[in-house]
């Protein structure tokens, strides 16, 4: 369903991305794990053309997209994001963050959108904020508008970026167990994250990226537990603590 | 408490604003009034005085008349032009906010005064003669005061536009929003929220520079004024009369200027959103 051929990625100097291959199939949830500054973030990004690779081809479903006849704008209606700084946005309630892609870009009736939208914050259990703007929140709950919001284009797969890592501690099991429900509910996602609770009891596959470069991939317990390669097994052997 | 908080407090809030205005208002027409009877028992203005207005009630309102008119120019262009070169100055490209640079810096640097008194003298002698007028010099000249405070909204504007953070724009972008869509719909009202208040200040001290006019015999409230003023003085007039006309000129100016900066924080508080505030209001 997503498919990465050969990026490469520099910003300036830097080589961030050094030929990355994966692949991840419906209904999937591909954890990536690894140290700051080895691509995580920039490889999500390169899948939504929120930045552009430099080189290598990224397909969704079957289509080429970051092909220069292909529309960015279409191709992140097909793959949503959640963000590590949540980026609500501040102007907003809870519900017409919700809203405002469905209706601005989808061009969807406002009628029909909110009734949606309204499901969406009950399922992310936050009927009773829908009326709230962001400040009002705390960041566990403007961390699960934020995955409606995604949720509202009905995306065919959502990527996380480092969802709990700006989050305080007592927080970070709403947001986890969102993410849970979605991926029973089938949901394909590719998620950035350093929590391994998370990574082992939901995710199909783990991806060690290290300075651009995918050094290790596997089941949750083959990477954690049986590692192959020194760099994963250090690595692994830092978070787990 | 969220959903009925939610729903109880906006038609709150716009009751006290309308309260508060109401109280404000009655404020500052008892301060007025005492100004007055001040002005006009201990230190003998005639204000009221019904000889001064028989004479010059005509004119005075035509200067009012002829501000306004002004007003209704400089502003709406002022701000069309400062919003365009705040946003040109945010551009990635140098070619274009290079330009924008000079242009502010210059109207910066600047007297209005002079900008005023060149353009409305040697802009219509660069047009061929027929469009040559009287009344395109005043229409120049008013401009100039229209381009001379865009310079000052473009900054005000671009302060704006940058405190919209980048996570805003992504957000926008992950949603498939492209980029007018973005800047219409999530960039543009939180970067508008933060221009208004400074917005309001700049407007204020448009409306008071529009008596910058007078130096080209514009026709406006400054200018008829001074008019007066010579009329009463050469006529031999007494002293009260010009302190009563120009106490009168003040009170105009203060009253659209309230009237305009108001009209601001109505819109500002229209925007508002809760929870963003750094102090309870």
């Amino acid at each position: 369903m997503i498919r990465v051929e050969g990026i490469h990625k520099h910003f300036g100097a830097l080589h961030v991305l050094r030929g990355i291959n994966l692949e991840v199939s419906k209904g999937e949830v591909l954890v990536i794990i690894g140290p700051s500054g080895s691509g995580k973030s920039t490889l999500l990004r390169c899948i939504n053309l929120l930045v552009e690779p430099d080189q290598g081809r990224v397909f969704i479903d079957g289509v080429h997209v970051n092909h220069p006849d292909i529309r960015p704008e279409w191709v992140r209606q097909q793959v949503g994001m959640v963000f590590q700084s949540f980026n609500l946005f501040t102007h907003l309630t809870s519900l017409e963050n919700v809203m405002l892609g469905p209706v601005r870009v989808k061009g969807v009736s406002r009628e029909a959108t909110e009734e949606r939208a309204k499901d969406l914050l009950a399922r992310v259990g936050l009927s009773a904020k829908a009326g709230a703007y962001p400040a009002e929140l705390s960041g566990g709950q403007q961390q699960r508008v934020a995955i409606a919001r995604a949720l509202a284009m009905d995306p065919k797969a959502i990527l996380f970026d480092e969802p709990t890592s700006a989050l305080d501690p007592e927080y970070i099991r709403e947001v986890l167990d969102v993410m849970t429900a979605l991926a029973r509910e089938g949901m394909t996602m590719i998620v950035v994250t350093h929590e391994m609770g998370f990574a082992s009891s939901v995710a199909s596959r783990i991806v060690f990226l290290d300075a651009g470069t995918i050094i290790e991939e596997g089941r949750p317990e083959e990477v954690f537990e049986t590692p192959k390669h020194e760099r994963t097994r250090v690595f692994v052997s830092k978070i787990l603590r | 408490m969220g959903t009925v908080e939610a729903a109880v407090r906006p038609a709150f809030r716009r009751s006290l604003f309308a309260r508060q205005s109401a109280v404000r208002m009655a404020e500052i027409l008892l301060g007025g009034l005492l100004f007055l009877v001040l002005l006009q028992v201990i230190l003998g203005f005639s204000l009221l005085d019904p000889d001064l207005w028989r004479v010059y009630s005509r004119s005075f309102w035509n200067g009012i008349l002829r501000t306004l008119g002004y007003i209704a120019l400089i502003l709406p262009v002022s701000v069309a032009v400062g919003f365009c070169l705040g946003w040109a100055r945010v551009s990635r490209y140098r070619a274009i906010t290079w330009p924008v640079s000079v242009y502010i810096e210059f109207f910066r640097g600047v007297p209005p005064l002079f900008v005023l008194i060149f353009a409305s003298i040697l802009g219509p002698t660069l047009l061929p003669e027929r469009f040559q007028s009287v009344e395109l010099g005043l229409t120049l000249g008013a401009l100039t005061i229209a381009f001379h405070s865009a310079a000052f909204q473009a900054e005000i504007f671009r302060a704006g536009f940058q405190s919209v953070s980048r996570g805003q724009v992504e957000a926008a972008q992950a949603i498939g929003m492209r980029g007018l869509q973005s800047m219409r719909h999530v960039i543009l009202p939180q970067a508008l929220r933060l221009s208004l208040p400074p917005l309001a200040n700049e407007f204020a001290v448009v409306i008071k520079d529009t008596s910058l006019l007078a130096a080209i015999a514009a026709g406006e409230l400054f200018h008829l004024s001074q008019r007066i003023q010579d009329t009463i003085i050469r006529g031999g007039g007494s002293l009260d009369w010009l302190f009563a006309i120009w106490t009168a000129v003040a009170v105009v100016y203060f009253v659209m200027t309230f009237l305009v900066t108001r009209a601001m924080l109505l819109l500002e508080r229209k925007v508002h959103a809760r929870g963003l505030e750094a102090l309870a209001l």
